[in-house]
């Protein structure tokens, strides 16, 4: 479960985050959607901890992971247990699709051989449907595979860490209807054993794969709740044209 | 007419460009024709090995000198990458930092400096150091000779006033800044989006910066090493005041050959014979740059 409280965040003067509030439920697709620039992106960064990264970001408020407080917890630990996944694929480069999986567990001591380091790896791929489409070429480099395929890989990577939550950020934006499918079956597939906390711009998505869902306007939390209920009896009005179209 | 103006805009950079590398082909070929033809006569395969010529021999080679320059050029180079990475990835990385834009300043100054200029820091810096330090080297040397043996001597003891590790230490310090700067812009054009990558699988920053983000750059920091000490191999200024220069196989610890520095002394003799070898081995070193030069575009 995640629980975040009063979360507000400014980059510089500009505050892009005006006390969201938000329960995530565990073992759930939790689907946050809302126009670009209302805050949805930002809130994934706040709960691995990437937001540091960002020297200018300030940030005030509480996330909880399991009742645990992020901003306490050792970051290498909160990494491990919540991954993430991006919107532009980004396998690092110059390393191989195998080196691209193993990089993460070898870094952080996961495995204790190379069979039980293959193994891993072998698993992770085969859970981003990925296996039998690169299991004779896992020493190509991974830049060389279509932008659907490096999702996937990066989904891959992802799921080595076996994480509790994997943070989506608009994970299909860049990929065609067939990729898209995929990913989304993959999201689906994946509450089973973890959180998925998944950003979208696009209703019709959310409302295909998530069980909850929060709208975003202008870094605040206009609406959440159960998706059926979000979708089929808005409380408010914003959300209604959001989901309809009418606000972008 | 705008065609041919096109045409002969175009014809007028591919003359400049051929007037921009007609002295780099002038030289490759000026030194490989007479060099080649003066390494069979002094002496073929052996002008690798002999040292070089007086003025009343017609044989000799470059071997103390090429012994020199391997030597000295890989120190150089190691210390170089090990002092000139951390600091490429300090002022690309955490270039918002003041100390890294201040550290970034001194090194885009340093890379101007007059390498000459280095070698007297060098040899300024051993002639105040040397009293102090040579009496713990010494110490170590007859340790480690009791254990290993007497070639211990050639690498470690007390030094001269002239020695390799002078020498290797102003081509590292001329090597740094080419390493750091190369490092610094290709973590610098790292995308954030690799970032973010890098930092959420590797948790700890360190590991993060060093490990997955240099995976991400290798290529570019491979080619800047290999290109740094392709430029330090040839370097003859920062060893006049700290190899100085030796016609003989002698202990690094003495005063060194180099290549560079041999092709300096020889071609302002009077005799053909050095004169002939100061082009066998401007051949020599030119190969050893070309190599490593060729070795650093495959990798980019």
């Amino acid at each position: 479960m995640i629980d975040i409280r009063g979360l507000r965040l400014w980059f510089g003067n500009l505050q892009v985050l005006n006390g969201v509030e938000l329960k995530i439920p565990k073992n759930t697709v939790f689907a946050m959607m809302g126009p670009s620039g209302s805050g949805k992106s930002t809130i994934l960064r706040v709960i691995n901890r990437l937001i540091e990264l960002y020297p200018e970001a300030k940030v005030e408020g509480e996330v909880y992971l399991d009742g645990n407080d992020i901003f306490k917890m050792d970051v290498v630990e909160l990494r491990r247990r919540v991954q993430m996944v991006f919107q532009i694929p980004n396998p690092i480069p110059n390393l191989s699709i195998f080196e691209n999986v193993a990089l993460g567990p070898k870094l952080n001591k996961l495995v204790k051989s190379k069979a039980e380091l293959f193994q891993l790896v072998k698993e992770s791929l085969e859970k981003a449907q990925l296996w039998d489409e690169v299991k004779d070429r896992l020493k190509t480099p991974a830049g060389k595979l279509s932008g659907g395929q490096q999702q996937r890989l990066c989904i891959a990577r992802a799921l080595a860490f076996n994480p509790e939550v994997v943070l989506m950020d608009e994970p299909t934006a860049n990929l065609d209807p067939e990729n898209t499918a995929k990913v989304e079956e993959l999201i689906v597939d994946m509450k089973k054993e973890r959180t998925v906390v998944v950003v979208t711009h696009y209703p019709p998505q959310a409302a295909r794969i998530s069980d909850y869902v929060a709208f975003l306007y202008k870094g605040t939390i206009v609406e959440s709740g159960a998706v059926r209920e979000v979708f089929t009896n808005p409380r408010h009005e914003l959300t209604e044209k959001y989901v309809t179209g009418k606000v972008y | 007419m705008r065609k041919q103006l096109n045409t002969v805009g175009l014809a007028l950079f591919a003359v400049l460009a051929f007037l921009a590398v007609l002295p780099l082909f002038h030289i490759i070929i000026d030194v490989y024709t007479k060099g080649i033809s003066a390494i069979v006569e002094l002496g073929g395969l052996s002008f690798l090995f002999d040292i070089p010529p007086t003025p009343y021999d017609n044989k000799g080679g470059v071997g103390p000198l090429l012994v020199g320059t391997l030597y000295m050029t890989f120190l150089g180079a190691v210390l170089g990458v090990l002092l000139g990475f951390p600091l490429g990835v300090y002022i690309g990385e955490f270039r918002k930092e003041f100390f890294a834009n201040f550290s970034r300043g001194g090194v885009n100054i340093l890379v101007e400096f007059p390498t000459i200029t280095v070698g007297l820091f060098v040899y300024a810096l051993f002639s105040i150091s040397l009293v102090d330090i040579n009496p713990m080297l010494e110490g170590i040397s007859n340790a480690l000779a009791s254990v290993a043996g007497g070639w211990v001597k050639h690498f470690i003891g007390g030094l001269s006033q002239f020695n390799a590790y002078a020498g290797a230490l102003a081509l590292a310090i001329i090597m740094i800044p080419y390493v750091a700067l190369f490092t610094a812009s290709a973590y610098a054009s790292i995308e954030q989006n690799t970032r973010e990558a890098a930092y959420a699988i590797a948790g700890r920053e360190y590991r993060a910066v060093f490990i997955v983000l240099r995976k991400a750059v290798s290529r570019a920091v491979l080619a800047a090493v290999l290109l740094g000490t392709a430029k330090i191999a040839g370097e003859t200024a920062p060893l006049l005041f700290t190899a100085f220069g030796n016609v003989y196989y002698a202990p690094f610890t003495e005063a060194t050959g180099a290549i560079p520095l041999w092709i300096w002394y020889a071609a302002q003799t009077p005799y053909e014979v050095q004169i002939a070898s100061a082009y066998g081995a401007a051949a020599v070193l030119l190969t050893i740059v070309l190599a490593i030069f060729f070795a650093a575009r495959l990798r980019q």
